[in-house]
């Protein structure tokens, strides 16, 4: 019985690097959150307009990709070693992948803050959806793709301790932990073949000056080939935290781990054919592929809706061990004092509420009520800002003194810590979900215009009051939290730490079918329903404008060059096909 | 009460097993309070479903339609 | 692999809700006829838009008797026509009871064209038509704003759309206007404006002349699709001109109607004659002709840009 770090003191230094560098984009994300929330709410104006795309574009990529993604390789090296116990297999390739999505997130933060200064012309004011043919400097490209690069090496770590590990214990069942490490892992190799084959073939040749111009539907949606999945890259390692750590800090036992196998392997299949779902308000895509995209979003609705009864029933397991009863008379019996369990249940409380305004954006049609305003930041605060956002922080409360063996410096100011964010991200979210029924535009430094917004109950004053009051709240709870975690590891060793362990489920692996753990199998299933969502709809897209676009210039935002070429092909043979069943639908009224 | 004695523990310390009272097996454990809840936001994510395609959305006009 | 009978009960209840909320989505395309923006129209090179038969013809245009199309080029960082605010084009006026489809595409990045508080909201990508039809059935206006980001200048992007009573809405323009260079102090004048009428039904317009401080105003019938003329014969001697050497004109049709985008204004300057400078004037008579077509460049501009 002892901490992470006395069982793999090498690793435990790779992991705490990893969170470090995770903390830092998090403490740096929100100084720009918070001059974000009080620019666009005229608050107060530190900047002038033009440079807020700079502080978004930083705020974005910091947030949702070094942020996230650093912390999530942490908890993947720790649940990976942790539930194989044994080391990883080589710790100078596990050092190689850390140093090499470090420098990725080097070039990529360099290029962004160079926007900055006039003294270089270098830029990539793109924000981190980098549409062309808004064009960034090339580096900026060039560092998302080394990062890349180190989370597909992180994946063959893994899958590298995993395969070790078979040849020893060939009648064993994988793992849970290290199960949802590799179904995660397999559905993201999947996903950034999107991401990468925009990059590498398009942005950067195009960039450099090698090609004129580039097909903005096609890298659009090669974008969003990735971008959904990418949401539940970073909701994973959370629900990872929900399924193995959450029951432990309730007092009780995971409900069941053959339905936690099961919603892994449904993220598998579901995340990828998805990711049209972020463009029903495109032109040059049929709508039938929309209307196919919005039903297998649907469905992906299946596997958090059983995450929430699994983790409750956990949950509501630990509150009746510890004496909990009635109906709803067992929520009081749960640690609410204990700000890892506070933390992670106040972060899920939050998702059921971002689970609705997601349910809402995948609803096609009524999506022209809320595409690109207000409402969707005010939706992914709530997911990917809060729901992966707190659990992260609560559950670094247990983590860092596991990794260093130092003790937390201060509990109390963590339980207030997060219920802040909680507070905070109250006003916050909500504010922006309303502003953005009434019209408000997202990513816009004045959202001020010659016309009014429209408000059925209070004002358009007392929304940006409340998405100020928020942002402030929740800039405070960062500051608090990297506070105590910089105590924390400057702070004397513990020798008294907990245990580093995962209690055994309810209904153990015993209890699920052996075909769960057939990841070819899952691997086959989820190309194959890759293939049949996208091969119509980017073959249509490439029939039309042409692999390198129907013309047009680039828009560099770091210097003026390229002349447009034209590219002439056009064709609707596929989409009038999917869209018939529609059609014919309407005719039948 | 015992939920207190836990959260004063040590900080890093879990809450988990000074804090239990009995231990319940997976055939003892029926679920009902995670039914109950649930059901409470099924109902909310119905309600507020009707609510935001009919009210918000439908009542948002003008809104696009095909040329008939 | 057991499941729990309430996780069952659970489950149940997720499939119906995942399936009624596909039932939703489906019965708004279907029964409330609710299309999405798609891929009916074919592409186009962003860097010739005024070669294509709707981009090079921007603004409002009557297709039947209350169908219209409005062809916008969403650009860094405005609407034409749309954006207003800063006078840089016309707003976009479109009669109330009608039912309009726009036509939007971007000669440079992705924008979006999305009509404040309603459910019109496009992206619109270079290369491609973004088309939408929606019925407009209150006279009031909309707010245009782009929601995707497209450089620095983004938050500016912003424009209006005017929705008018039916007898407010006009598809006029003053097409040419001719009046004399100069005139005798004290004399006589006439002035003949050219009337087009680019809607789909004969329109009576109310035509209104300024001159020096006085206004005179003339109602012509112009047929659909047509021209009439509106002549003004003015009596110098009646206005008030003090010691002025000139005399400045202007001719507006339905004045007091919001502009529609082909609605326009001319203007010029008559030299007026006094006894001084009569041989002066005479040297001048000749290029004063050749320059008569120049008020109306002003006014095709206003129409017909790019
Ligand atoms: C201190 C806490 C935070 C504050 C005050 C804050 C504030 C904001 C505001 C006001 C916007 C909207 C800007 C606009 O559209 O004009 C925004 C955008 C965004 N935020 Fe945050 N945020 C915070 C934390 C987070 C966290 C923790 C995440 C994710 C892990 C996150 C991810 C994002 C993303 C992805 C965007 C959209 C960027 C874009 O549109 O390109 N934020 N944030
Ligand atoms: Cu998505
Ligand atoms: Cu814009």
């Amino acid at each position: 019985m002892s901490a992470y770090i006395d069982q793999f003191p090498a690793e435990a230094k790779v992991i705490r690097s990893a969170f470090y560098t995770s903390f830092i984009a998090l403490a740096l994300g929100a100084a720009f959150g918070l001059i974000q929330t009080l620019h666009r709410t005229d608050i107060v104006r530190v900047i002038p307009s033009e440079m807020y795309y700079t502080v978004l574009t930083a705020h974005g990529v910091l947030l949702v990709v070094t942020f996230t993604i650093f912390f999530l390789v942490a908890i993947f090296t720790w649940a990976v070693t942790t539930s194989l116990d044994r080391g990883v297999e080589d710790i100078r390739f596990t050092w190689s992948w850390y140093v090499l999505m470090s420098l990725g997130t080097l070039f990529a933060a360099v290029a962004i803050l160079a926007g900055f200064t006039d003294r270089t012309e270098m830029s990539a004011d793109v924000l981190f959806t980098f549409y062309a043919p808004l064009q960034a400097h090339p580096i900026f490209y060039i560092g998302l793709v080394l990062f890349v690069i180190g989370t597909w090496l992180a994946g063959a770590d893994w899958f590298r301790s995993w395969w070790a590990w078979k040849q020893e214990n060939p009648d064993e069942r994988i793992p849970l932990p290290t199960f949802m490490v590799l179904t995660t892992m397999i559905m993201w190799y999947l996903a950034t073949l999107g991401v990468a084959t925009s990059i590498i073939v398009f942005l950067i040749p195009w960039s450099l000056g090698l090609i004129d111009t580039v097909n903005p539907t096609l890298t659009r949606t090669l974008f969003w080939f990735w971008g959904h999945p990418v949401v539940y890259f970073w909701l994973m390692p959370a629900y990872m935290m929900w399924y193995v750590m959450l029951p432990k800090f309730s007092g009780g036992r995971l409900f069941s781990d053959p339905l936690a196998r099961v919603v892994f392997v449904l993220f598998l299949l579901l995340s990828t054919p998805v990711g049209i779902h972020h463009q029903y308000l495109d032109p040059g895509i049929a709508e039938g592929f929309k209307f196919i995209a919005m039903t297998n979003t649907m469905f992906l609705l299946l596997p958090s809706l059983l995450t929430a009864f699994t983790v409750v029933a956990s949950m509501e397991h630990g509150a009746r061990q510890r004496g909990g009863e009635g109906y709803f008379g067992w929520l009081g019996a749960l640690p609410w004092r204990d700000p890892v369990f506070a933390g992670m249940a106040l972060a899920g409380l939050m998702f059921a509420a971002g689970g609705f305004s997601g349910m809402i954006n995948a609803g096609m049609n009524i999506n022209y009520l809320v595409h690109n305003s207000l409402w969707v930041p005010g939706h992914f605060h709530l997911t990917v800002g809060t729901a992966v956002a707190l659990t992260f922080m609560a559950v670094s409360y247990h983590f860092i003194p596991q990794v260093t063996g130092r003790r937390l410096a201060s509990k109390q100011i963590a339980l207030f810590q997060v219920v802040l964010w909680f507070i905070g991200m109250t006003f916050m979210s909500n504010a922006m979900h309303r502003g953005g029924l009434l019209g408000m535009p997202r990513r816009t430094a004045e959202p001020e215009y010659d016309f009014p917004f429209e408000t059925a109950i209070g004002t358009v004053g007392e929304l940006n009051a409340q998405i100020a009051l928020g942002g402030v709240l929740l800039t405070l709870s960062t500051v608090l939290f990297v506070a105590n975690m910089l105590i924390t590891a400057l702070n004397d060793p513990a020798d008294d730490l907990p245990s580093n362990t995962i209690p055994e489920p309810l209904s153990g692996s015993e209890d699920a079918p052996l075909v769960l753990d057939n990841l070819k199998l899952w691997t086959a299933i989820a190309v194959v329903l890759v293939i049949f969502a996208y091969s119509l709809p980017l073959g249509s897209i490439v029939e039309r404008g042409g692999l390198f676009g129907p013309g047009g210039d680039a828009f560099p935002m770091f210097i003026e060059f390229v002349e447009g070429t034209v590219f002439g092909l056009t064709g609707d043979s596929v989409s009038s096909l999917v869209n018939s069943p529609l059609e014919w639908l309407r005719a039948m009224r | 009460m015992s939920s207190d004695a836990a959260a004063l523990k040590d900080a890093d310390s879990p809450p988990d097993e000074s804090a239990i009272e009995r231990y319940i097996g997976h055939d003892e454990f029926d679920p009902i309070g995670t039914l109950a809840l649930i059901m409470v936001y099924f109902l909310i994510l119905v309600l507020m479903w009707l609510f935001m395609y009919f009210v918000e959305f439908v009542g948002n006009e003008p809104t696009v339609v095909g040329m008939v | 692999m057991n499941i729990h009978s309430y996780e069952k009960v659970w489950l149940i209840a997720a499939m119906l809700l995942i399936v009624g909320f596909i039932a939703t989505i489906t019965y708004g395309s279907v029964a409330l006829g609710i299309t999405m923006v798609d891929d009916s129209e074919e592409t186009i090179d962003p860097n010739a838009l005024e070669e294509h038969e709707r981009f090079g013809d921007l603004g409002v245009h009557q297709t039947d008797s209350d169908e219209y199309d409005v062809h916008v080029r969403a650009y860094q960082f405005n609407f034409e026509p749309g954006s207003s605010a800063l006078g840089t084009h016309d707003p976009i006026v479109i009669p109330q009871g009608s039912e309009v489809t726009f036509y939007v595409t971007s000669p440079d990045v992705i924008h979006s064209f999305s009509l404040v508080g309603t459910n019109v909201n496009t992206m619109v990508v270079p290369g491609e038509i973004s088309t939408m039809t929606a019925e407009f059935d209150e006279a009031r206006e909309y707010g245009v704003v782009c929601n995707e980001y497209c450089g620095s200048g983004h938050h500016g992007m912003e424009g209006l759309v005017k929705v008018v009573p039916e007898d407010e809405f006009h598809l006029f323009s003053v097409a040419d206007v001719d009046a004399p260079e100069s005139i005798e102090a004290g004399e006589e004048t006439e002035l003949t404006a050219t009337i087009d009428n680019d809607a789909l039904q004969t329109e009576a317009a109310t035509v209104t002349l300024e001159i020096g401080d006085e206004q005179f105003d003339t109602d012509v019938e112009v047929d659909a699709e047509a021209s009439a003329e509106a002549t003004f014969t003015v009596d110098t001697s009646d206005l008030d001109l003090e010691d002025a050497d000139d005399l400045d004109w202007t001719v507006t049709v339905e004045a007091d109607s919001p502009a529609t985008l082909e609605d326009g204004s001319t203007s010029g300057t008559i030299d007026l004659e006094t006894d001084e400078d009569d041989e002066e004037a005479d040297d001048e008579d000749d290029e004063a002709d050749d320059e008569d077509d120049d008020p109306n460049d002003d006014d095709e501009s206003t129409g017909d840009d790019e």
